[in-house]
């Protein structure tokens, strides 16, 4: 059995250097923002630094006066203890009511970065090639957009602000202190290269753990994703069994990097608030040996055992936000890994250059392959003009399929050149030539929302007579007899629609996009044969003055095209009008014989 | 946690011990040198004791949190089809990740935050108390305002989470269906549209996040609001009682060290709120599943279907989608034991509708179903889909190697599997495969063509013996060659089974012994490939047009 492993997405890791340039995009616009949450952390930070220095005042200068009652504040004096009371209060309301403004006004930030920034994820992603969604799946890069910028979310609107206010406070502590008793503040300061070590030494495993538990998260949305599509089959074969140990083993592996996440946290949490108890140990030590020896007061003894319990609170919060930091920036790691992918990476072009009605699409000799050395297509060359509908024949896996992947651009060629009326691929706008494809695949693909919307081109002014005119014309009556035509709402998976009905909705969509170019793969397989030739006779009309490019299975879907080409193992084998390749009495006759 | 909390507490009475011996006179500074030692000696007892509750308690949480996400998987992949009809993908991903997180962090932390709060905040109180009542008192006169405040909070959090809850599902399944479809959504054009879309419900779900962030906001400054007014109180009741000499020096600089052990006890119930409010909310939106009860259930007095039983007799079935209009109406037909019987029909008949409820992926509305002459309700679940082979229409590949997509962790001999590949014409197909059997394919099987997918889907249904095999359709996407040379791999290998085969391509069924032709969900004409070539104008039409030689002749 293939190893596990093999599935599973990679871990990403990147420099913190990387991370920021990835991320700082989506902070500029609202980097003002965050300075203003900022000002407003240090106003309130000033607040609630000034609470225990009135306190102490309140203490030396009132309640156990050395000369006699009044303390001054900042050279004014006060004498009246009710007037400092007033006072006290006052700093007390302005403070919770700038707590409040400074809270809001970050959160606000904070979830406008995560919507830019989802946004513009979301919309990065729809860009990048076909091949990335090939490499991953949906399951897992829908926890990018989902998932991760919701642990992002924590970052902006809590973390960043917060540190920030925590380091501030700290300093601003250990500033008070300073010019409070320096030679107690000194002694105090032992404690923070402890806190600092402390600190980089835990944020080097957290990050690990949270980069695991991540990535499980990403697998445990996969395995979801993909049990609920497959479930007619998990349940009718034995895959049930199947599926609860694969999913056991992932979600086992999730708890155990959880239950190692909480073991280094019960080791870094209360070790911080050892530290706190040391500190003020050393308080009791040092202060007490000072006030003996007159050299301060109770009143900043007991000012000094409330800034050791303010300095170790940010600590103690700075290492709770620490949690959500390396959850944050494991998850910032993935969205960054998927924001530097860039759009157009090797496989497009990234040209604007437009052009008119497609005329003439020719492929020279192209080769072609998803992974090295397992080449798909070996020397194809062909050419098809405006009016012409080409049929590729083949048994299955002879390439048709990666011939529609290079005409749409999906995927380019390794060799050879494609070019459109005369010019080269390469040098297109991809977007300009999608505008004038439409393409029908083997699954039909519809989206849970109206089948207005399902069909009408973006940007278009088509009214609904002229819906339901190319509703008509695709076969879509049933629509109207058993559904509340073009309002059906379609849910997830094309319910309530039959295969055969979402196929005939996706010709309906090709219909309407009214393309130069038209590509059908495999696109009549789910049709029965009545409604595959109604569709014939839609396809016909709907083929002049197009290019049409028609792969299938069945030889009859290509015998009226006005070339045929016929598949081996990436090759053209045969290649000529139906009457041609029969009088050939090659391979295709040969086909065709068997048929009967 | 009460160890630590008790020994949290004695730290500001030897505090107090301290500052009382300072006002009284002047020990020598090896007392201090004792009593600094005493608090660090029970520092370093509180950070033992911290982490083996942290250990405990949290990784408590840790295992709630895997248990309820496997129960919720366990659920999931036994409800059946019915229930996918009305859910979607995304917003059970939602579920699966961001709620049950929210839970595990409420009873992770949360439950750390409400005994600590609890225990440490009574046990303050307590000594406040044993010191001096009347001050105490006023010290907690803000407190019942702090409850009360936090109880209208909470409550709007709840309803304001659920919303917020609701639309983060909304949005993970926008995003899923848009990557899923990429290729649609990128040949169309679709990409702004699609970006519009999650732009659209990304605002409304920052829109609902915010209001519910909003809300939070308002907790910590209250929590700091009452805090520094129970401060208050102290310094200036307390200073006033200090200078009428009822209480000591010492016992207020004690009061004000239990105020800021309180602060923790009293952030922690704000922000234990807000943990608690999401992760109920979170575990509501997770219990609606898990207790959602399978409609398709085994009769507690079901037997397991005889070895060998493969007679199927429906009678009188009605069968309708939730609450839709019926799509079966009264189709009763029967199939004898080890008969190849073809289903054919224009699209939206009912072929499908009515293969799926042989394995009871759905129950008929009225009517039954018996294999064997027993109704297939009366039949243990387990063991009559272990007895039927049914290969969906759609044929899905999971991620993984085409081995473990064959095998689907049945025990399957070499040799079998290898009958199996050749049967199925896989042998060429594995052969050009960089790993053969164990080339990883992805997701819905992207580099497979519909053929070769139908292929390995169909070698999954054959892989082990059954009693009655289901085919929805298994050849529509091959080439003519291929299909017939996999037709006579099936007949080959199902022994004495029992086949059922829908087809669009009549070429495939002449063969059977009977043919069926649905219509609008009824049965409307049956017979053999000569009878129906007389009676069934839709069968004929449909045989001449395949043949496309004599197509032009007498299609229409």
């Amino acid at each position: 059995m293939a190893p596990q492993t093999d599935h599973e997405e990679r871990e990403i890791k990147l420099s913190d250097i990387t991370l920021i340039k990835g991320i700082w995009p989506f902070i500029r616009p609202y980097f003002w923002m965050l300075c203003i949450s900022v000002l407003l952390v240090f106003l309130v930070t000033f607040l609630e630094l000034l609470i225990p220095i009135l306190t102490q005042k309140a203490i030396d200068g009132f309640i156990l006066p050395q000369s006699g009652a009044g303390t001054d504040l900042w050279g004014i004096e006060i004498e009246s203890f009710k007037l400092f009371a007033v006072i006290f209060f006052t700093v007390v309301l302005v403070s919770l009511i700038t707590d409040f403004a400074q809270t809001v006004f970050m959160e606000y930030t904070g979830q406008k970065i995560i919507l830019y920034l989802r946004c513009s994820l979301f919309r990065h992603m729809s860009l990048l090639p076909v091949a990335y969604f090939d490499e991953f799946s949906s399951g897992r890069l829908v926890s990018r957009v989902a998932g991760d910028v919701e642990n992002m979310n924590e970052m902006f609107s809590s973390i960043l602000v917060f540190v920030f206010r925590d380091l501030v406070l700290m300093i601003g502590i250990l500033a008070v202190m300073f010019s409070m008793n320096a030679t107690m503040a000194l002694h105090i300061s032992a404690v923070v290269p402890f806190i600092l070590i402390g600190i980089l030494f835990f944020s080097k495993i957290s990050r690990k753990v949270f980069r695991t538990l991540r990535q499980k998260i990403g697998e445990i949305n996969h395995v979801f994703s993909e049990t609920m599509a497959g479930i007619k089959i998990i349940q009718t074969t034995a895959g049930v069994d199947l599926f609860l140990r694969k999913f056991g083993k992932i979600n086992t592996d999730h708890l155990m990097a959880g239950l190692f996440q909480i073991r280094i946290f019960a080791v870094f949490m209360p070790f911080i608030g050892f530290l706190s108890t040391l500190g003020t140990g050393i308080i009791i030590w040092t202060g007490g040996a000072e006030i003996v020896q007159e050299e301060i007061t109770i009143g900043v003894l007991v000012a000094f055992l409330s800034y050791i319990k303010m300095f170790f609170r940010p600590v103690r919060d700075l290492s709770e936000k620490f949690n959500l930091l390396q959850n944050a920036l494991a998850s910032g790691e993935r969205i960054v890994s998927v924001l530097n992918r860039k759009p157009f990476q090797d496989r497009l072009s990234e040209s604007d250059h437009r052009i008119g009605k497609i005329e003439r699409i020719e492929f020279d000799h192209i080769c072609f392959s998803y992974k090295p050395e397992e080449e798909v297509l070996t020397n194809i060359s062909f050419s098809v003009r405006r009016g012409q509908s080409i049929g590729i024949a083949g048994h299955t896996g002879s390439g048709k399929s990666s011939l529609i992947n290079l005409i749409t651009g999906f995927y380019r060629p390794d060799s050879g050149t494609i070019t459109i009326n005369g010019e080269e691929y390469e040098n297109l706008s991809i977007k300009n030539i999608r505008d004038r494809t439409a393409l029908v695949m083997q699954d039909p693909v519809l989206f849970s929302t109206s089948v207005r919307d399902n069909i009408r081109p973006p940007d278009s002014t088509m009214d609904d007579t002229e819906l339901e005119q190319i509703l008509e014309k695709a076969n879509c009556g049933f629509l109207f007899e058993r559904h509340q035509g073009i309002d059906t709402m379609v849910r997830e998976g094309g319910r309530p629609f039959s295969s055969g009905e979402k196929q005939l909705l996706c010709i309906a969509r090709a219909f309407a996009f009214n393309p130069d170019l038209i590509i059908f793969d495999e696109a009549t397989s789910y049709m029965d044969t009545v409604s595959e030739q109604k569709v014939h006779q839609a396809m016909q009309r709907l083929m002049a003055g197009r290019i049409s490019i028609i792969i299938a299975h069945r030889l009859n879907t290509v015998r009226d095209c006005d070339s045929i080409l016929l598949l081996k193992k990436g090759t053209i084998k045969e290649s000529g009008s139906h009457k041609t390749l029969m009088e050939k009495k090659g391979e295709y006759y040969h086909l065709l014989f068997q048929m009967q | 946690m009460i160890v630590v909390d008790g020994l949290q507490l004695v730290i500001p009475e030897i505090i107090k011990r301290s500052v009382d011996m300072l006002e009284s006179g002047s020990p020598d500074a090896s007392v201090f040198a004792q009593q600094a030692f005493l608090i660090i000696i029970l520092g370093a007892l509180m950070m033992a004791i911290r982490y083996a509750w942290r250990v405990l308690l949290m990784g408590s949480a840790r295992h709630l949190e895997k248990g309820l996400r496997e129960e919720l998987f366990h659920r999931i992949i036994h409800l059946d089809p019915t229930f996918y009809d009305g859910v979607k993908t995304g917003d059970i991903m939602a579920r699966a990740t961001s709620d049950i997180n929210h839970i595990r962090m409420a009873f992770g932390l949360g439950i750390v935050a409400i005994i600590d709060a609890f225990l440490l905040g009574g046990a303050t109180i307590a000594v406040m108390m044993w010191m001096n009542v009347k001050l105490t008192l006023l010290a907690l006169v803000p407190m019942p305002f702090l409850i009360v405040s936090t109880k209208i909070l909470g409550r709007k959090m709840h309803e304001y989470h659920n919303t917020a809850q609701e639309s983060f599902s909304a949005l993970t399944e926008l995003v899923r269906e848009s990557f899923f479809g990429i290729r649609v959504v990128k040949v169309f054009n679709f990409e702004p549209l699609v970006g519009e879309k999650v732009t659209r419900v990304a605002t409304e779900y920052f829109g609902r996040n915010l209001k519910r962030a909003i809300l939070t906001s308002f907790f910590k400054p209250l929590m700091t609001f009452f805090f520094n007014s129970s401060t208050f109180i102290i310094i200036f009741y307390g200073g006033y009682l200090v200078t009428r000499e009822t209480v000591s020096a010492g016992e207020l600089v004690a009061f004000v060290q239990y105020m800021g052990v309180l602060a923790w006890p009293m952030i922690a119930l704000g922000w234990m709120t807000n943990l608690f409010q999401r992760g109920l909310a979170s575990l509501k939106r997770v219990r609606k599943i898990i207790e959602t009860e399978p409609s398709v259930r085994s009769l507690p007095d079901a037997v397991p279907p005889d070895p060998g039983a493969g007679d199927i007799e429906i009678s009188n079935v009605v069968f309708a989608y939730n609450f839709g209009p019926p799509v079966l109406d009264q189709v009763s037909m029967r199939i004898g034991k080890g008969g190849f019987t073809g289903i054919s029909g224009p699209p939206g008949s009912g072929k499908t509708s009515l293969i799926q409820l042989i394995p009871r992926l759905y129950d008929p509305r009225s009517g039954h179903i018996s294999i064997a002459g027993r109704d297939i309700r009366q039949t243990d679940l387990n063991s009559l889909r272990g007895k039927i082979g049914f290969m969906p229409q759609e044929s899905f590949i999971f991620s993984g190697s085409i081995r473990e997509n064959i095998v689907m962790g049945q025990t399957v001999s070499e040799q079998t599997l290898s009958e199996i590949i050749h049967a199925t014409v896989l042998a060429d197909i594995l052969e050009a495969m960089p790993d053969g059997l164990e080339t990883v394919v992805g997701e819905r099987g992207v580099t497979l063509s519909g053929g070769q997918k139908q292929r390995i889907a169909l070698a999954r249904t054959l892989v082990t013996p059954k009693d009655i095999i289901l085919l929805d359709d298994p050849v529509s996407q091959m080439d003519t060659d291929t299909a017939s040379s996999v037709m006579e791999g099936v007949k080959r290998l199902r022994g004495d089974a029992t086949l059922v085969m829908i087809s669009h391509r009549i070429a495939a069924l002449p063969f059977c012994d009977t043919i069926f032709i649905m219509n609008k969900g009824r049965i409307e004409n049956r017979g053999t490939h000569q009878s129906l070539m007389k009676t069934s104008p839709f069968y004929r039409n449909s045989y001449t047009a395949q043949m496309f030689e004599d197509r032009d002749g007498t299609a229409d």
